[in-house]
């Protein structure tokens, strides 16, 4: 397994963010997460690259269990460059002092590769997520949201990662550029890197993820095969998630039926 | 009367000394809704800035003009201009973390907002900013109140910004990429509080959206920009359906090839 | 960065103005027309010829002694910016890094030097040390450190939280690399802006101090020391003080001018500055996958 998460808790001062959560994912294979906002997608991903501390549980990155790593082993796990994450944010997660460039490369540079290699790389990997040569050299605030969405993808790939985390990476971009962007991942899966696809896009999600979990309140309250979870969701919640869904061809569900679903949820209450 | 009209409005580059945005042009009246969609780059943001003066350095509206609520935006002054903000048009933008400062508790940020443009008091105001939190949705607005921006998902963060910028109670909302980081059942209750102010106070809106569904669902008129040019414009039911420029089709065709329909569909022949 | 900041007109001012005052300090005691310890019969007398700036109350030549006081004075708050910046800034940065342990004792060590009397610790350095210039400014670079120490700790600190910071850390970034690559550029602006003003109060305090006897020996000249010695026979020189005065504020003013010229470069703020420079007319930055 390239990824492996066993009833992992995540507590934020007394609040607890992520209750019990399991998951795993091979090599080659793509999880993808949906799930209500502040149900604790992020802090999923933000505890397996350490950057939150688990209460409880295990995380195991790339045959290494993680979770009691101390500041140098993480260190040294993560120069590796085995394990990147696209931030959510894309504008905060670029320093606005940093040209693009910079930007992308940073991971190769802190594994001391020569520069020249690097810019190279930062070449060939923006025409892989389709950013124009040109803005290379601008600085995060003189791009466009969907622009600077690409910057971020580009610098998780540059060090060839077996275990990429991607938090919402095609939010900003319009359909032409989120179906090359989705490919590209698809690509990288057949590579065998293992991919956990964070998105409230639920179109891009069921096209590129074999499995699906679904995540309520900091709990996983449906897990399967991505089309099961899609075509025949169980729990309320999902049903809900998936009945909200506008589409081109049909409106979503109505406001009766939703209150409806929303009403089911208030008597299940949150996962166990 | 148009509350807001754009007339062929160009957008200068400069220090890139070119155009980013060739002609422009739409016009809102109240309760309308005109969505804008295109592709990532082609100068969506940069209308909606320059629609509330807040074009980055070395940028300029270099032809055509934009009136709002009657008024030639180019003569007004700063002092003019904030009044104009918040009350008579309001916006929520990409990258919401940015709008928020961080070291200051996203409540009394909202509170602010509608003490200075509403006039309220202290109390009332944290009373109503509390209320607003709660119309967008938030479960528990009370300790939203209190939480610092990076305590926030990104989610509830956008959030914290809707309700910001319906503090003010504008006319105009514009909406850019203003659901994208909310989950769809969120997403469908935004868009009815949305739908919600249209009807009851004649809510105008500008929705910036990659989300075809949402544009389809919301708006009147679509216009579809490509590389700062318009491509097509028209009532959204020609545009969506019955798309007749090329890049239209693409865009469509493309929102289709991961779309839900076709993941559905696809079960169905299975 | 320097070249940067000499693109700027208010950076190549204060550049022009600095190296004048540096170039003061390297030639300046040899610059001297009389020996600027030996005095003459001819006290307070008014500029002429043979002394152009005129005599000071033991009738020693003014120009003299301000040539021949500009290295010691400029050496001096040389070194009271060196020790504020090792001192201060660099323990304000690692506060942030180097765990509860070192924040906790730096920020009462900060705490306590604040609340120390400016003047016993004075004495008590030169009981200690002995007394002369170099231990004088290292009193004055020590009692200013916990300024720096508190502006580079809060800079830092703002930036410490940001999700690029994190960004980095995911990568593999050590603290050392963090603070080279996104810190650094963020604490710069104001440390230089804090230093720019610390300049100004060194060159007085030190005159203050060569009051009490301690550091420059009373005959050995400083700017401070003889803007200091004329402000006592104001009745009978009322323009004396100009002359140290304007030394001084000159090197105050270029270091502000200095210090906002770093800020303006630095950053995305200097980035648009510096833009309005280099017009490089349209290449068009869209791919787009499809003809129109
Ligand atoms: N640093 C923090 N301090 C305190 N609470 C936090 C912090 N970060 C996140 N939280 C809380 O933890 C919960 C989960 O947040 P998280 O960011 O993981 O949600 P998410 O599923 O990614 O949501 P979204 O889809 O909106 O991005 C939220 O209630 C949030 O308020
Ligand atoms: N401050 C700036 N300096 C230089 N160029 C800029 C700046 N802001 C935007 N641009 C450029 O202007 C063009 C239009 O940007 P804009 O943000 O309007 O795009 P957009 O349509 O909103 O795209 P997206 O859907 O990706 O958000 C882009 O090519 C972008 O690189
Ligand atoms: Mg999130
Ligand atoms: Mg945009």
């Amino acid at each position: 397994m390239s990824l492996e998460v066993s009833d992992l808790d995540v507590h934020y001062g007394r609040t607890r963010a992520l209750r019990r959560v399991s998951l795993s994912v091979a090599p080659g294979q793509t999880l993808g997460v949906i799930g209500e906002t502040g149900s604790g997608k992020s802090t999923l991903a933000r505890a397996v690259v350490g950057l939150v501390r688990p209460s409880a549980g295990r995380i195991t990155v790339d045959g290494e269990e993680v979770t009691r790593y101390r500041a140098r082993q993480w260190r040294a796990l993560r120069r590796r460059g085995v394990v990147q994450y696209v931030f959510q944010d894309p504008l905060r997660s670029l320093d606005p002092d940093v040209t693009v460039e910079d930007s992308i490369v940073e991971p190769l540079l802190i594994q001391g590769r020569p520069r020249r290699e690097a810019a190279d790389r930062a070449r060939r990997l923006a025409a892989r997520v389709h950013l124009d040569e040109e803005l290379l050299s601008r600085l995060p605030g003189e791009l466009s949201g969907g622009q600077r969405q690409r910057v971020t993808v580009a610098r998780a790939l540059v060090t060839d990662p077996r275990v990429v985390i991607l938090d919402e990476p095609v939010s900003a971009l319009d359909a032409a550029n989120r179906v090359r962007a989705l490919e590209l991942l698809k690509q990288l899966r057949d590579a065998g890197t293992a991919l956990v696809f964070i998105s409230h896009d639920l179109g891009s999600v069921a096209g590129v993820a074999d499995r699906i979990a679904v995540l309520y309140q900091g709990g996983i309250v449906e897990e399967g095969p991505a089309r099961t979870v899609v075509n025949a969701p169980r729990h309320p919640y999902a049903r809900l998630l998936v009945g909200s869904a506008p589409t081109l061809r049909s409106a979503a569900a109505d406001r009766a039926q939703r209150e409806e679903l929303r009403e089911l949820l208030q008597n299940i209450g949150g996962p166990a | 009367m148009a509350l807001l009209s754009l007339r062929d409005v160009r957008i200068h580059d400069g220090v890139g000394g070119r155009d980013l945005v060739h002609g422009v042009s739409f016009e809102l009246s109240p309760g309308k809704v005109v969505g804008i969609v295109g592709e990532s780059g082609s100068g969506k943001t940069l209308t909606c800035r320059a629609v509330l003066g807040i074009l980055p350095e070395h940028f300029r509206v270099s032809g055509g003009g934009i009136e709002l609520d009657g008024r030639d935006v180019a003569t007004l002054t700063r002092k003019e201009w904030t009044a104009l903000r918040g009350g008579t048009v309001g916006a929520v933008f990409q990258d919401p973390a940015s709008y928020l400062n961080p070291s200051l508790r996203v409540g009394p940020q909202i509170a602010e907002v509608v003490r200075v443009k509403k006039g309220l008091g202290r109390r009332d105001a944290r009373r109503r900013a509390v209320e607003l939190l709660g119309a967008v949705r938030l479960r528990d607005p009370e300790r939203v109140y209190q939480r610092y921006p990076h305590e926030l998902s990104g989610g509830m963060l956008q959030r914290v910004l809707i309700a910001a910028a319906i503090a003010a109670d504008p006319r105009v909302l514009i909406a850019d990429e203003a659901t994208t980081a909310l989950d769809v059942t969120v997403q469908a209750e935004i868009l009815d509080l949305l739908a919600d102010l249209r009807e009851r106070t004649g809510l105008a809106l500008v929705v910036v959206s990659h989300d075809l569904a949402v544009v389809a669902q919301l708006c009147d008129e679509v216009l579809v920009l490509r590389a700062g040019e318009t491509v097509e414009q028209g009532p959204v039911e020609r545009i969506l359906y019955e798309p007749r420029h090329e890049y239209t089709r693409l865009l469509i065709d493309q929102h289709e090839r991961y779309g839900l329909d076709r993941f559905r569909e696809l079960d169905h022949v299975a | 960065m320097i070249r940067r900041v000499l693109r700027l007109t208010t950076g190549r001012i204060a550049f022009g103005i600095l190296a004048a005052i540096a170039f003061l300090a390297a030639f300046g005691p040899l610059l001297a027309p009389y020996d600027p310890l030996e005095g003459t019969t001819d006290i307070l007398a008014n500029p002429s010829g043979a002394h152009p700036l005129g005599t000071d109350y033991l009738g020693r030549d003014v120009l003299s002694r301000l040539l021949d006081g500009s290295r010691v004075s400029v050496l001096g708050a040389v070194q009271v910016a060196l020790l504020a910046l090792v001192v201060g800034v660099v323990p304000g940065i690692l506060s942030v890094y180097f765990g509860r342990a070192f924040e906790w004792v730096t920020l009462r060590l900060a705490d306590t030097l604040i609340a120390l009397p400016f003047l016993v610790f004075a004495v008590a350095v030169t009981a200690l040390l002995g007394n002369g210039i170099p231990q004088a400014m290292f009193v004055v670079g020590v009692m200013v450190s916990p300024l720096f120490y508190r502006v580079a700790r809060a800079a830092t600190l703002s930036v410490a939280r940001s999700q690029y910071v994190e960004a980095a850390i995911v990568a593999g970034a050590s603290v050392g690399w963090v603070v080279r690559r996104h810190v650094w550029v963020k604490v710069l602006p104001p440390i230089a802006v804090a230093l720019a003003n610390t300049t100004g109060v060194g060159f007085v305090v030190v005159s203050s101090l060569t009051f009490l006897g301690i550091g420059v020996q009373p005959p050995a000249p400083t700017w401070g020391g003889v803007l200091a010695a004329d402000l006592g026979y104001l009745s009978f020189q009322p323009w004396a003080p100009l002359v140290p005065t304007a030394l001084i504020m000159a090197t105050v003013w270029a270091c502000n001018l200095l210090a906002d010229a770093i800020r303006d470069v630095t950053g995305e703020a200097g980035r648009a500055l510096l833009n309005t420079r280099k017009l490089d007319p349209g290449k068009v930055t869209n791919g787009s996958p499809v003809a129109p």
